[in-house]
């Protein structure tokens, strides 16, 4: 049985938020893959953007940072220079400046501490998966997916439980900035200028801002020094700190992309038990499937369509000239299913290895920041889900994010039953 | 030059290495279980750490400064022999170089 079949004609408009309303438009990927690997797009007003969709390209090109540098945008849309500098994160910066920064913040995420929440989320899982399958027929996204990111987001980040869902409504109307179901202020289809030196354009990154400062001056007041933002706030070894605009902006970070790539990790490996129903026996044999699975689901996944980086200097490439000053896509989402490198790219391997996948971005100093949370969450997910069910069956069709930049299934109706 | 990985169940990989090419790139390229580099050798990850083999300690020195922050989060444990192979490379004088694929934590 074929797991999902790309729908577009193969020449779908990438520019558009539409496009994807269906899924990532993997057809007009593979067609670029064999045919145009390096695609010119016209954008409006000038904003026109390379496409690398090739996995071989994408991984020689994302480590080059001299050449495609992440400091002046990493999505399609362009800001300009002032708009960068109040909204931007580490994820904007190049090496040395990026090093530095991820220095402070990675210890706090690193395998070793992430590896300690693993109880933590067990005990969560069984708390949402109790609650969710009972149901019987249910969203699992907004029943699964969402809880389990959001609440360990809380955990991680040492956040009062009952702010939670404000939290995740917020960082929604960030990051899916271009949905009509998550924001009143649809990025491409109204005046959102007032709010362009906010994160993500939002009137959310206002809030967020606000927020992030208040819960910092009580902790401080408490003396409470539990979760990361308590860790990355502590100076390196050389004494130097975040600054207050990298903090808050990376607290808006945290918030909107620390949440729902995973939730759409976790989605996605859902909608896959539903249409390989083989996925859900070969987990619940256990043992090695469980240093393959999540990183098969995050493959399977890719929240991360694509980052953009733009061209220091002139590059050649399959016959033609990156200019310096161009916009360069890579298509993470293609990538993760260039039958070049991976055996049947559209079915889902949980045993796959080695997984060279790039929902991570790996192969560049920016790889995600995350990935070890993201990995344990879907694990633990993952396994205390096969535990309890017999069956998992789609009870309607799902529904994909309207956003050429997230990709996920915000909507995916399910019918359980219980083992 | 040869490089040899030995692996924790007893197993060894060896492989023919071209010089310049750093010694994660040369892990990943013959599918050397446990060493990753999912940054793509840009000291952001620690996935490709190794130990030196006592031998060959001195000629491989010992790491720098980021990389000496980096691999206080590897997933094992840390050692005084303990590198991240992105940060080695290939040259004539390390021809016969063994390393030792770390236990995963």
């Amino acid at each position: 049985m074929t797991l999902w079949t790309p729908t577009d004609d193969g020449f779908a408009d990438l520019t558009s938020h539409d496009t994807f309303a269906g899924g990532a438009p993997h057809n007009t990927f593979a067609r670029l893959r064999r045919d145009d690997p390096l695609h010119w797009t016209e954008y409006k007003d000038g904003q026109d953007f390379w496409s690398v969709t090739r996995h071989a390209d994408i991984a020689e090109m994302n480590k080059n940072t001299a050449v495609f540098s992440s400091a002046r945008g990493i999505r399609m849309e362009d800001q300009s220079y002032e708009e960068y500098l109040a909204r931007r994160t580490f994820q904007e910066t190049d090496p040395p400046e990026h090093s530095q920064t991820r220095m402070l913040l990675m210890r706090a995420f690193s395998r070793p501490v992430m590896a300690q929440y693993e109880n933590d989320i067990r005990q969560l899982c069984d708390e949402i998966l109790d609650a969710a399958l009972e149901k019987g027929t249910f969203d699992a996204t907004r029943e699964i997916a969402r809880q389990l990111p959001m609440r360990m987001l809380g955990r991680v980040m040492g956040l009062p439980e009952a702010d939670l869902p404000w939290l995740v409504e917020k960082g929604d109307a960030l990051i899916a900035n271009t949905d009509p179901d998550f924001t009143s202020h649809v990025l491409d289809k109204m005046d959102t200028d007032e709010f362009r030196m906010m994160p993500f354009n939002s009137p959310a990154g206002a809030e967020l801002y606000a927020y992030a400062k208040e819960l910092m001056a009580a902790k401080a007041a408490s003396g409470d020094t539990e979760g990361v933002l308590h860790m990355v706030r502590q100076p390196a070894k050389d004494g130097s700190t975040i600054t207050e605009t990298e903090f808050r902006n990376f607290f808006c970070l945290l918030v909107a992309a620390g949440n729902d790539t995973t939730r759409y990790s976790i989605a996605a490996g859902l909608q896959a038990l539903c249409h390989q129903p083989e996925l859900l026996g070969q987990m619940q044999q256990g043992g090695d499937i469980w240093d393959t699975a999540p990183d098969e689901i995050i493959r399977w996944a890719t929240p991360a369509l694509y980052f953009r980086r733009t061209a220091l200097a002139d590059y050649e490439m399959h016959g033609k000239t990156i200019r310096a000053g161009d916009k360069v896509l890579y298509w993470f989402s293609s990538a993760n299913r260039d039958d070049s490198v991976f055996d049947d790219p559209f079915r889902v391997d949980l045993f796959r290895s080695p997984n060279r996948h790039m929902s991570f971005g790996q192969g560049g100093p920016h790889v995600c920041l995350g990935m070890w949370l993201a990995r344990l969450e879907v694990r633990v997910l993952f396994q205390e889900l096969a535990k309890r069910l017999k069956s998992i069956e789609p009870a309607g069709p799902h529904k994909f994010l309207r956003s050429n930049f997230v990709g996920g299934i915000k909507e995916l109706p399910v019918t359980v039953t219980l083992a | 030059m040869h490089v040899t990985w030995k692996l924790p169940g007893g197993a060894e990989i060896v492989a023919e290495v071209a010089d310049g090419l750093n010694l994660m790139e040369a892990a990943v390229a013959n599918n050397v279980p446990g060493v990753i580099g999912e940054c793509g050798g840009c000291l952001s990850c620690a996935t490709c750490h190794v130990f030196v083999t006592e031998d060959w300690l001195d000629r491989v020195g010992g790491p720098g400064e980021m990389e000496d922050v980096m691999l206080d989060m590897v997933a094992g444990e840390r050692r005084p022999n303990s590198r991240l192979s992105c940060q080695i490379t290939a040259a004539v004088a390390l021809d016969g170089l063994v390393l030792e694929v770390p236990e995963e934590s």
